[in-house]
Parts: C-alpha cells; structure tokens; sequence
C-alpha cells in the first residue's frame, strides 16, 4: 500500500483544493491506476482516514545538535622502563 | 660287668655320634636362634651350613637379626652384606624361597644406611635409587616404595635447591639451566607426592621465563595460588609487568587487581601506567567521536558508520567514565540524537528490521509517542513489504496493535501538519484511551459528539487496523506462516480490547507479547486484580489470563489455574483418560472452580460439549463411560451429564444386545449404572426391567454362568426401586404370570413355587419337594415376583436416595 500522499505528490500540509488539483495531475501522469489515484484522494479528503495516512510518517523527535565534546586530558607516553622487575625478588 | 661297661661304652659313642648329626645340630641351633643366642646359633650353623639344607637361610636369618641389633653403621653393614653373600651356598629351591625374604630384608636395610649417608646428594640418592631398583624385594616390597618415594623427595628438595642457587647467580644462561632444575625438582615431588616443591616450582619456573622475557600464561594454573606467597607476589608483579610491556592493559589491570592488590611504590607505578593509559584511550576515544561528528554535520558519515558509531557509544561512554565521569556523560547525552538520525535513516531506507532493533534497545521505548509511532511505522513496513516472518511476526504484531491502540501515538500525527488547523479531534470512539485521566489535553482534542468537523481518533485508528489486516490477511503467500500471523493477531488484538473494556486507570496499554517482554504485564496483572477484588468482576480477570508470565500469586493466575484444570479434564476426555480426571478430581481443585462464578457455571456445559464432540466421533465407545462417570464425579453441577451418560448407556447397552455383541449380564451391569444415575428416567428404566428379564430368563434357561453376580444386582435393585422402576415394573410380574400358566398347562402343581401359597407349606409338610431344576424355577419366580409390582419393598426410595447421595448423584432429574 502506497502512501496517497505519494500517490498525489502532495506536501502533508496541502488543502483540499491541491488535493483535488494533484488528483488531476496525477491521472494524466499516469504512474498510477486510476483507481488507485481516486481512492488516494479519497482517503486524503476523509480528514481520519488522512490522519491514518499521516500516522505512516515518522515522528520527528526533538533532539539537540551535537556540539564537539571538549576534553581536558593530555596524551602521555607510557614508559615500563623505569619499573624494577626485581622489586618483589622472593629468593633473597 | 663288662657287658655294662660296653653297653654304657656303646650309649656315649652314640650319643656323641647322635649329638654330631646335622638335623640335632641345626635343631639346637634353631632353639638358640628362638632364644635369640644368635652367636652360639651362627657357630653351630657354620659347622653344618655345607651339610644341612636349611642352614643357611637360618644362618642368614641369624645374621640379619644381629645387624639389626648393632649399633654402629659399620657393623650393621657387615652383617646385611654377609646375609646376601649366603646366596651362593644355597643348594635347593625350598631354601631360596624362604632366603629370599630374608635377603630382601638385608638389602633393605642397607638401602636405609646408604639413604642416610646419601641424603642431600643428588648423585648418591640417585644411585642408591638403582640399587633399589635392582635389589630382590621379595615380601618387603612396600618399604623399598616407600623408602624411594623418600628418594624422590629428597632429590625433588635437592633439585629445587640447586635451581634457585642457579636463578640467583641471575646470568641468563643459568636462569635457562634454573628452569631444568625446577622441571626436574617438580617431576621427583610428583612422584612423592611433595605439593610444595610442585607448586613452588611451577611458580618458580614461570618467574623465570619472565626473567627470559618468555611468553607466559598463567590461566588455569591452580599450583601457583597454592605456592608460596612471595613466590606468588614476584610472579604476578613481573608478569603485570610483561602485560603492560605488551600492552595487554585490561589483563595488566584485572592481576593487579586481583593479586597486587597491596600498598607498595612498585605497585603504585603500575597502576599509574594503567591510569596514563585510559588517560590516552580517552583523548583518543574523544578525538574518534569528535572526528565522527564532524563527518555527521559533514553529511559523509555512511549509515554503517552512524551505526557503529551509535552502537559503540555505550562502550566508549563506560571507559571514559573511570576517567572522567563529565565527559563520559557528555558523551552518553550525545545518544539520543545519533538514534534519532540512524532511526530516520533507517526508515528513509527501510530498514524496518533494523529500526525495530534500536527501538527495542532503547530504554523505556514505550513511554515516548514518538518512538511507540515509529514503532508501528517500522512494524507495518515489514509487513506491507512481505517482510514478516516466523522470527519477527511476533515483535511485528504486537508492537503495531500497541502503538495503534496508543491514542497518544495517533494524537502525535497532529503535531506535524497544518492541514488539520480548521479540525478538532474527537476521543469519543478512540480505542485504548485514558486521556480522561490526564490532567492536560491538546487543545483541539475533546471528548465530543463526532462531526464533520469533530473528527474520531477511533475511526482512524480503525482505519489504520483495517489496513494492517488487509495486508496480513491476503499477501502472505506461505500457507503455514499466514495462519501463524493472523491467529496470533487475532488473539493479541482480542487480548488488548479486553484489558481496555476492563481497566478504568491510567496505564499503559499494550499486547500481551509486547506486555511481557517489555515486563509491562505485571502493572497490567495488579489494575485487573484490583478490578476483581473491588467489583468481584471475573471479566477482569479473563482479560488478565493473556498476560501472566509468572506472578502466580494473582487473582488473574488463580482464575488462569482454574480454567486450565478445566481444560485438563477436557484434554483428558479428548484421550479418554478417565484416571487424569479422578486425580484432578482434588477438594483443592474444587475449590479454586468454585472460587469463580464464569468458571464454576460452566464446568458440565463444558464438559458436556467435550464429551458430546466424542460421542459424535463414536458412539459405541465403552471406553468413554468411565470417562463420562468420572465427570459427573468432578462437576457439581451433573444433571445433564448424568442424562448423556444413563442416554449413552442405554443406547450402547440396546445396540450391543440386539447385535448379541455383549452378553445380557455385561448390559444389565452397564444399565445398572445407568439406572442409578437417572433412577427415574422411563427410557432407562425400561431397559434395565427388560435387560432384568433377560438375565433371570438365561439363568432359568442354563444360558449364563454369571448366576451369583446376577442375582447380586438383582438383590441391589430390590432395595433400589425408583418411582418410575415401580411404574414400569409391571413386565416383570408378566412373565411370571406366563411361566406359571405354562407350568400349569403342563400340569405342574405351581403352588410349590410360591413360599407365600399356604399350599405350599403343605407340601413341604408332607415332604414333597422339588428337585434342583425346579428350586432353580422357583427362585428365578420368587425374583420375578419380588421385583415385578406383585411385590412392593417397605421403603425402597430411601435406600436409593442414600446410594445416589454417596455417588453425588442427589439431584432430581430436571428434564
């Protein structure tokens, strides 16, 4: 089942009147049957059934923009060299 | 005189003579052994040792005893070696039998002396261990094992002396020849069974392949735990430091945790390079992520690497915390958008299965519109692009009945448009709401009348399922799993309408599959339980069944164990198992049935249904009547039961009969417990009186065998009259009055036959009697008689009553 929005071109946001107009535009562009367009416009015309087509579009989630993380720490080299291996020698 | 003389002569010569034999030399000589006179013993034994056969056993027995005695180790070892040179001058094979245990003991005893002197010296302990080796043992076998396993350990100390000597020159070449040492020092405590000298060598030769700078692996090593604690303390230092040598951190990090777990400088410098290295790992953990994000507002980062990105998150967040707890929550915060992105992207490219999968991860999912929306967008993707399957048709179904069922999901469609700015919306018909308990509704949401500019929520919810179902109902090609799908949407979505029909607070809705593996069904369990404890509401309680997992300390549970005990007596009707139902049969059980109105109302409506379904497979089963008596047994309600089962009976018992596939005795058995189920049912009870005639006629006519067996029922009938058996009865007194007409036309004089008959009396006065056909005759009369209405027994109802008491069967027949 293809979204009638698809079907139509249509934004979300289009009134009747586009709805009807894009009905038009698409019977002519034929990439759709006929039928289809007509039950497209007519699940967009019966504001629940529209509703039901909008509910096929996902929801938009508020989210922040991620900013660069700041970091306070300093990259070090490691040195084992300076370790005693002996400091724990248990025969002595 | 002389003769004297000569005889006492003669008596001395012999009794030197006797006293110089061999045999009373060596018996003296075993006497002075006895009396331990070893030294008078040798002297006498070397006089015959070349003359008597068991002498020089004795003399080496002699000679082992004295060495034991000896004090001085020169001494000793004079005798035990003169003992084993005795070998030579043994001539018979008996002798060598009893030389061997004594020269066994002689070896032994100088492989103790050579012990002694060898101990401490790996080269005399190893070649008194050849001696020993090579040594007769016989009959003093378990000290010479014992005495080398003192060898062993003796060499394993000596051993491991020697290699720590080694190791401590510290020269490469001799740490090498170290490790020999403590192989060779651990292979000798093996075999003494020395655990020290094993667990301190292994630990020692670990130390010393770290010296070496050679790969080590101390896993599964249960010896070095049980070394000594220093040894222990050197090994885990050194490797801790092999580990961050190699950069092994984690590993480094987990032994000095584990083992170094101490205050000492040494170990302070450690646990600082494992601090300076996740101080690096998070500059570049932070430097990666920044590098990440640049590439996300760059708009090159592939949906693979905002993947791996978004997936590693939790990773890099948890090790930055050990470090720097802001920045790993500076991190975590960065979550939600990069889900967010991958969500859409996941959708934009459908892939449902894979948004399905982030969703379900994230935390309390459920509780945001939004993702509960996206949620049933991906679900119903799946499913329109004939993408469920048998792995995904649960998670699919149930998070798209959850999110549509969710009027806050649909209101969240309103947000984003502005077409729906002239419209208000409807909650009236909506399924699954509670907005009513909310404290704050969306402004252009009401609960009002629905018109042409108040549009339902419901009725796009319905829309939104109608659609769903046309998919699920015709594009699933494979037979098996469309059936899987839409009998399990089917029950998911009848299960949500009814906690819906039942709940009045504000929870949260869902399927029972999504209910339970979200852990969402318990709050669901206890609103239901609520509904019942407050309402006594058992639909409550139906509606809750769907949703337990394991609390079965509800109401719902008690309700859900009663219905099964139903369902397990139904199952067992199914297979005939009348035992399964005698054991459920339980006061127990009874009582949860009857704890619960919906249930206990329709136990024998059920039953019976299940017994009726098995009676139209077959209805010849005989089987099937203990399974039918034990449910009658089971319910408290049985009258109907009772009527199926008497009906059954009567049907089989008339069929059989007149196909002469059961005998007259086996029916009327059958038939009795029919009767006594329905004593006042006229089809039964005419069956019984007939079946009653036919087994009194067979007895009479010789044609059954069962005669005692008969006449016990019969004698149980005759205290169990029915009203109706009464009524009906009348057949039986017909065929006595015929067998006694024809008695009499054959000119028998029938008064014999009737005890009651005076005339009878007479006879029997007159020693008339009659012969065994005709006792037989007259008993058979006297039954016809007595359970045909000619004879009316004194209160024969009661008895009855009080038998069909005990059966449960006190009713009164309602049809």
């Amino acid at each position: 089942m293809t979204n009638p929005y698809i079907i139509l071109g249509v934004s979300q946001d289009s009134n009747k009147a586009e709805i009807m107009k894009s009905q038009m535009f698409a019977m002519k562009k034929k990439e759709f049957p006929l039928q289809v367009i007509a039950v497209a416009a007519k699940q967009l015309l019966d504001p629940a059934k529209r509703l039901a087509a909008d509910f096929m579009f996902p929801a938009k989630i508020k989210v922040k923009r991620i900013q660069p993380i700041q970091c306070n720490l300093k990259h070090k080299e490691i040195n084992t060299d300076s370790l005693n291996e002996n400091a724990f020698n248990s025969l002595k | 005189m002389g003769v004297i003389i000569v005889l006492i002569i003669v008596g001395v010569v012999g009794y030197f003579i006797y006293q110089s034999l061999p045999n009373t030399k060596y018996e003296k000589a075993k006497n002075l052994f006895n009396t331990k006179d070893y030294t008078q013993a040798i002297n006498i034994l070397n006089e015959i040792v070349e003359k008597h056969a068991d002498a020089p056993a004795k003399l080496a027995e002699c000679k082992l005893s004295l060495g034991q005695q000896a004090s001085g180790k020169t001494e000793k070892t004079k005798y035990f070696t003169e003992v084993t040179a005795l070998r030579k001058k043994i001539s018979n094979s008996a002798t060598f039998a009893k030389f061997d245990s004594i020269e066994a003991k002689a070896l032994f005893e100088l492989s103790k002396i050579q012990y002694e002197e060898a101990k401490g010296n790996i080269e005399k302990l190893s070649q008194n261990i050849r001696f020993i080796d090579t040594a007769n043992q016989k009959g003093s076998e378990s000290n010479f094992s014992s005495l080398k396993t003192k060898h062993f350990s003796d060499l394993a100390g000596s051993h491991f002396k020697k290699a720590t000597e080694k190791e401590n020159a510290g020269k490469h070449s001799e740490v090498i020849d170290a490790i020999q040492s403590y192989t060779t020092a651990r292979d000798y405590a093996k075999k003494s069974n020395n655990s020290l000298i094993v667990n301190n060598s292994t630990s020692r030769i670990l130390i010393c392949q770290l010296k070496l700078s050679q790969s080590v692996s101390l896993v599964g090593s249960s010896e070095i735990e049980k070394s000594d604690k220093n040894y222990q303390k050197e090994l885990y230092f050194r490797y801790a430091i092999h580990l961050l040598k190699n950069k092994e951190f984690s590993e480094a990090e987990k032994i000095i945790s584990l083992h170094l777990n101490f205050q000492a400088a040494d170990i302070d410098k450690l646990k600082e390079i494992l601090r300076t290295e996740k101080v690096n790992n998070a500059v570049k953990i932070v430097a990666e992520i920044n590098a990440s994000i640049d590439k996300l507002y760059n708009s090159t980062l592939s949906t693979e690497e905002l993947k791996s990105f978004y997936d590693g998150l939790d990773t890099a967040s948890d090790e930055l915390g050990i470090i720097d707890y802001e920045l790993s929550e500076k991190i975590a915060d960065i979550k939600p958008t990069l889900f967010n992105r991958l969500l859409t992207k996941n959708i934009e490219n459908e892939e449902y299965n894979e948004a399905v999968n982030i969703i379900q991860k994230y935390p309390k999912f459920w509780e945001s519109p939004e993702l509960l929306k996206n949620l049933g967008i991906c679900s119903y993707g799946l499913a329109a692009k004939g993408l469920l399957s048998e792995r995904n048709y649960k998670i699919v179904i149930s998070g798209w009945l959850t999110s549509v069922f969710s009027d806050k999901v649909i209101l969240k469609s309103l947000d984003d448009t502005t077409w729906d700015d002239n419209y208000t919306f409807s909650l009236t018909e909506a399924i699954g709401s509670n907005y009513a308990l909310h404290e704050e509704i969306p402004d252009n949401v009401n609960y009002d009348e629905v018109s042409e500019s108040n549009i339902s929520i419901g009725a796009t919810q319905k829309e939104l399922l109608q659609q769903f179902e046309t998919i699920i109902h015709k594009e699933i090609q494979d037979t098996k799993l469309s059936k899987l799908v839409n009998d399990f949407y089917d029950n998911e979505k009848d299960a949500i309408e009814k906690i819906i029909a039942q709940i009045e607070n504000d929870v949260f809705f869902a399927t029972p599959y999504f209910a339970i593996s979200n852990g969402l069904n318990n709050e669901i369990i206890s609103e239901l339980d609520n509904d019942y404890n407050t309402y006594s509401n058992e639909d409550a309680l139906e509606a809750g069944v769907s949703y337990i997992k394991n609390s079965t300390s509800t109401v719902v549970y008690q309700y859900f164990f009663a219905n099964d005990l139903i369902d397990r007596v139904k199952s067992a009707i199914d297979n005939e198992n009348s035992g399964t139902i005698k054991k459920l049969n339980t006061k127990d059980n009874k009582k949860w049935i009857e704890k619960f109105d919906n249930i206990s109302c329709t136990v024998e409506d059920n039953l019976f249904n299940s017994i009726s379904n098995k009676i139209s497979e077959n209805d010849e089963n005989e089987k099937l009547m203990s399974v039918m008596e034990e449910c009658i047994s089971f319910s408290n309600h049985n009258e109907k039961l009772k009527h199926q089962f008497s009906n059954y009976v009567a049907n089989y018992c008339i069929s059989k009969v007149n196909d002469e596939k059961i005998d007259n005795f086996k029916a009327l058995s059958l038939m009795k417990g029919a009767y006594l189920r329905s004593p006042n049912n006229p089809k039964i009870v005419k069956n019984f009186i007939t079946l009653i005639r036919f087994n009194l006629m067979d007895m009479l006519n010789d044609q059954t065998r069962k005669t005692k067996d008969i006449y016990n029922i019969l004698d149980w009938v005759k205290n169990n009259m029915s009203q109706t058996y009464k009524q009906n009865s009348d057949e039986l007194s017909k065929a006595r009055r015929e067998i006694l007409q024809q008695l009499k036309q054959s000119g028998a004089d029938i008064s014999l036959f009737d005890d009651d008959n005076p005339l009878s009396r007479l006879h029997l006065n007159l020693g008339q009697s009659l012969n065994a056909q005709g006792l037989k005759m007259k008993r058979v009369l006297t039954y016809l008689k007595e359970l045909g209405n000619d004879q009316k027994s004194t209160n024969p109802l009661d008895a009855l009553s009080r038998l069909r008491q005990q059966l449960n069967l006190d009713d009164d027949l309602p049809f």
